[in-house]
């Protein structure tokens, strides 16, 4: 019995998990608003159970007394609703005003996150780098996001901090971003964006300050050439074979902004926007054939031999 | 050149379709009760290529990281499922009731606009058949029921899929709105002698009121649908970011018809269980004004509403504050809908059989349908369940646990009327738990799916605690909710051939259509009687104590004379 | 008939409002609406708002049983129409040789959609007036004369009506 009520216990808290203030408030609100709702449901089941079992026909004999309304009856009925609801209204109007706190026309986003189909691309524009599809904040820190789309619609949800907020093309969007504990938080694209928005995932990593500012300055730094021949001929490769095209990788002739960039890839632990763990041997599949593993991704298949695999993997884990 | 095709009038008062004449009749057809037999056997027809899209999806999503169907083919899936089911399916069905019932409800023996009727109903049956066709043409469509700009645009959207979408809605857009056309002036130029429009039945005064729904917000679909077009087609710049359009201008403009279309396919469903539960029940419906006139609020609120399905857009505090209260305030009308049948329970002796064993289940799966949208008019909490598994959740329970409840009540409450026949109360039965049961098991845990993380319309989720237990279970269920359709069909095909004959009248009701012989004649009624109150049966019945003395109590007290 | 234009007036509705939307939120209006000639289109407009008076000549004469002065009154309704459309074609023409199209710009895709549902309104508006005129030259209507001549009627009022609006949108908003 213990156990069972256990376990119906963690699902329920794995439901209303939560990591932000804003997030608290969300999940007080919906609380408030589920009592509420159970209440009405249990008098509608009971009123309808009483209506189908007590007033059954067998108990009851030729046609019952005809009745067409009693009207005190349809105004409290009316009344009563409408006054629970205005509670509701002032509850939520008050919360909305403290999650969506006002921005200032001159303040600077803390983190510019640019949706696209199927990345995220963040920048963290005080320090003048760029990553993508995992989000490192400090605990405890209040963050400014813009959130912006290069393409279609999408929606940056991380259900532990807080808000949904809509990537929309030609719009700047701003979101409050807090995590109240440090940890690894699991987010989505919530608003349909074509053939792989389930594969268009967030992870958010909220850190230490000390950890994060380590993290900042290796975000930072130029990643070194690389020494082994191997991974120098993964580097050649990179330029010859046109993944220059696309990504950029700080320190080298690679600077475009179509796909993700690649600076520090050694150092995320998931590959393709939250579909793989980030392993040699992932990369090494998701090079021999992009479609394979996220059918319809931009990336295309450039039909690389086994040696120019092993290469390119090699050049990559080693940027840290 | 002059077509010289004899049709002979019927001799069947249901054409026998398998004869090359038969067939000609039914084609031909401009009466009211076939073309509705037609968007009913349509609705059913689609039905089935609706549910094989959902149970495939069901299959692919049954464990995390399924590979039953390719991204591409899940997301045509969903889009072609959800226009199917709202605008193929339900939409037919109350419009197949409608057409139907509604003449005979007012004791007319022809709608206002007969050719009209026709026309709306081909017209409808073509804009379904382009859809699918797009199947042929390289690809359904793929961006969602409610195809969000830009990802519709040609650029986005390469196949042609979106194209036979918007022609395919522009089509049955313009039979919606003939259709409405004809039920508002047939309501108020057709009616026999003595009924007043407050003594209309309820399921006729819904569908008045909801004709006046169709009439204003399918034209706003029309418009932003040849919008979507011309950009596609012409190079137009409407809802292009980049070059000076809006892609939220599109989400406007597209829920301004879509949330009043969610009434849209609400309110007739309403309409048949105000006229199911009185009847089972053996008592008038309680509080018929207060019905009818929420049923007005209801209308004229769903015009003001649209937003809430944008508070994700980031469209200000203030913008959010107003359409949450006005989304708000549509809940109040629904609830005294649901206090008033649930009030004509009461008191009354009540008869538990199919029909209103359905009319029960929508009134208790539409509360949940409709507690779950006030959810989503609390703005912070949206934030959190919007374009999640709740919202699919939220909209099955409206539009499954709503209208296609609804519809199964008046199915099993009108097919005596339609057929002559009755439907099997034992296979009924076994078809109302099994629709109550499954319905409610695959659905209810998309609420808690939501409530974990999982977005909607993904066509695989990672392997996160309880995602895969749940999805199974919801699969599992889907099987049972199934098996329940196929009872509805057995059921059907069962009791058109073994059904007991019905007699005009088998529930005892009250309202016209009753009066006339099941089926009824070509000319519906050759005489009815002088309608003095909202019940006309109860009163040639009950001579001793009729409505119309009822109804006008007070003004007989005022004036002392009936 | 007052029922099936209420429902287009939803229709025209969304596309004015879609209209001020684009031509002020696109930043194009000023830079584009020099292509527009108000006075040249202001004739046409009076063209078309005085088919509406006499088509009301013609349902007056009608109502009076004089029927040939309900034909030729209809037939200069008919002629007022095509005066409009003959001026909208030629705008188009011009502005399509200035290379200003319906995908130049936001304005262009609002502008051409608009008025170019109008256009088609009226067009259909003349074909209905057209039928309703053969169709009594053929003494084909004996009854329901009124009511097929009332209902084209209620629909060309609502045309012109429509364009009242759409012109003041349109090319007065662009004076301002």
């Amino acid at each position: 019995m213990g156990r069972i009520l256990n376990s119906i216990h963690r699902f329920f808290s794995e439901m209303s998990r939560s990591s932000s203030p804003n997030e608290d408030y969300i999940n007080k609100l919906f609380l408030w608003f589920l009592i509420l709702a159970a209440i009405i449901m249990i008098i509608v089941i009971v009123a309808v159970l009483i209506g189908a079992i007590h007033y059954r026909s067998s108990r009851h004999q030729g046609e019952p007394e005809q009745i067409t309304g009693i009207k005190w009856l349809e105004i409290t009925w009316t009344i009563i609703p409408l006054l629970i609801l205005l509670i509701f209204f002032y509850f939520t109007v008050r919360f909305m005003k403290d999650i969506d706190q006002p921005v200032d026309k001159n303040q600077q986003a803390d983190i510019i996150i640019t949706a696209r189909q199927w990345w995220w691309e963040m920048q963290y524009s005080k320090y003048n780098f760029t990553t993508a599809n995992e989000l490192h904040i400090p605990v405890h820190q209040k963050l400014l996001m813009r959130v912006e789309s290069a393409d279609v619609i999408h929606d940056w949800w991380v259900p532990e901090l807080g808000r949904k907020i809509d990537a929309i093309p030609g719009t700047s969007n701003y979101s409050w971003l807090e995590a109240s504990d440090t940890g690894e938080y699991k987010g989505a694209c919530s608003e349909y964006c074509g053939t792989q928005h389930a594969g268009m995932r967030i992870l958010v990593i909220s850190e230490t300050k000390n950890e994060f500012d380590q993290w900042v300055q290796d975000q930072q730094k130029v990643p070194s050439p690389p020494v082994d021949s191997v991974a120098q001929r993964g580097m050649r490769l990179f330029s010859e074979r046109t993944c220059a095209g696309c990504h950029s990788i700080s320190g080298t002739v690679a600077v475009s902004h179509i796909g993700p960039d690649l600076t520090h890839l050694a150092s995320r632990k998931t590959l393709i926007s939250g579909v793989l763990t980030n392993t040699p041997k992932n990369l090494y599949l998701w090079l021999q054939n992009p479609q394979k593993l996220k059918e319809g991704s931009h990336m295309p298949n450039f039909i690389l031999s086994n040696n120019e695999l092993e290469a390119l993997v090699k050049y990559l884990e080693e940027l840290k | 050149m002059k077509l010289n095709i004899h049709i002979p009038e019927p001799t069947k008062l249901i054409p026998d379709i398998r004869t090359g004449e038969g067939l000609l009749q039914w084609l031909s057809t401009v009466d009211h009760k076939l073309i509705g037999i037609m968007y009913l056997c349509t609705a059913l027809l689609f039905f089935v290529l609706g549910f094989g899209e959902a149970l495939m999806m069901r299959i692919q999503l049954m464990r995390p990281l399924n590979n039953f169907l390719s991204p591409e083919a899940y997301n045509q899936l969903f889009t072609t499922h959800g226009t199917n089911m709202i605008f193929l399916v339900l939409t037919p069905m109350l419009l197949g009731f409608a057409t139907y019932s509604l003449p005979l409800m007012i004791g007319a023996n022809e709608m206002a606009f007969p050719r009209l009727n026709a026309f709306s109903y081909w017209i409808f049956l073509l804009g379904g058949l382009i859809l699918y066709a797009s199947f042929f043409a390289g690809g359904m469509p793929n961006v969602g029921w409610f195809s969000y700009a830009p990802l519709s645009e040609r650029f986005f959207s390469s196949t042609k899929g979106v194209d036979y979408w918007v022609i395919s809605l522009l089509l049955m857009g313009i039979g919606s709105v003939g259709a409405a056309l004809n039920f508002v002036v047939t309501t108020l130029t057709m009616r026999t002698k003595g009924i007043l429009m407050n003594q209309l039945p309820l399921f006729v005064w819904m569908v008045f009121v909801n004709s006046f729904l169709i009439l204003a917000a399918f034209p706003v679909l029309n418009a932003a649908l040849f919008m979507i077009f011309i950009d596609r087609q012409f190079d137009a710049h409407f809802f292009v970011s980049a070059t000076g359009g809006s892609p939220v201008m599109w989400q406007h403009l597209f829920w301004g018809f879509g949330h009043p279309e969610v009434y849209i396919l609400a309110l007739p469903a309403f309409g048949m269980v105000s006229e199911v539960i009185p009847v089972f029940s053996r008592k008038p419906i309680f509080g018929y004004e207060f019905i009818a006139a929420s049923s007005v609020a209801i209308m004229l609120l769903s015009f003001g509403v649209w937003a809430h399905h944008m508070f994700a857009v980031g469209l200000g505090t203030t913008f959010n504050a107003f359409f949450a209260a006005s989304s708000m305030l549509i809940a109040v009308p629904t609830g005294i809908k649901i206090f008033n049948w649930i009030a004509t329970m009461w008191g009354g002796s009540v008869q538990l059989k199919t029909a209103m064993l359905f009319a029960l289940a929508l009134v208790v799966n539409f509360t949940i349908g409709g507690l779950s949208g006030v959810g989503f008019s609390l703005v912070p909490v949206d934030w959190r369940l919007t374009d999640t598994y709740f919202v699919v959740a939220h909209i099955h329970y409206v539009l499954i646990g709503g209208s296609l409840t609804g519809g199964f009540a008046a199915a099993y409450y009108w097919f005596p009327k339609i057929t002559g026949r009755m439907l099997s109360e034992k296979i009924g039965k076994w078809h109302f738990w099994l629709y109550f049961i499954g319905f409610n098991c695959t659905f209810f845990v998309f609420h808690f799916l939501g409530l974990l993380g999982m977005p909607r319309r993904v066509y695989t989720y990672p392997d996160l605690p309880y995602l895969g237990t749940l999805n199974l279970f919801s699969t599992i269920s889907a099987c049972v909710f199934g098996i329940s359709f196929i009872l509805f069909f057995w059921n059907i095909f069962y009791s058109l051939r073994h059904g007991r004959i019905a007699g005009n009248n088998p529930w005892n009701a009250w309202t016209l259509e009753w009066l006339t012989s099941s089926p009824p004649q070509q000319k519906n009624f050759e005489k009815v009687p002088l309608v003095r109150s909202r019940r006309p049966l109860w009163d040639m019945l009950h001579p001793e104590d009729p409505d119309w003395k009822r109804e006008n109590k007070n003004k007989i007290k005022k004036t002392g004379y009936e | 008939m007052f029922f099936f234009v209420g429902s287009e007036s939803f229709f025209f509705l969304a596309l004015i409002i879609s209209y001020i939307y684009f031509s002020h939120t696109g930043g194009v209006l000023s830079e584009s609406s020099h292509y527009l000639d108000v006075k040249r289109t202001g004739i046409f407009t009076i063209a078309l708002l005085s088919s509406s008076i006499t088509i009301f000549l013609a349902d007056v004469s009608l109502k009076r049983m004089n029927r040939k002065a309900h034909r030729i009154w209809l037939a200069a309704t008919i002629i007022l129409g095509l005066i409009f459309i003959l001026g909208q074609t030629t705008e188009y023409l011009k502005l399509y040789k200035l290379n200003f199209t319906i995908s130049k710009n936001v304005f262009g895709s609002a502008f051409f959609t608009l008025t170019g549902f109008h256009g088609l309104h009226v067009l259909i508006g003349l074909l209905v007036l057209l039928i309703v005129l053969i169709m009594i030259n053929n003494g084909k209507f004996k009854t329901i004369e009124h009511t097929a001549f009332s209902s084209a009627a209620i629909y060309w009022h609502f045309v012109d009506a429509v364009w009242i609006v759409v012109f003041s949108v349109v090319y007065l908003g662009a004076l301002i």
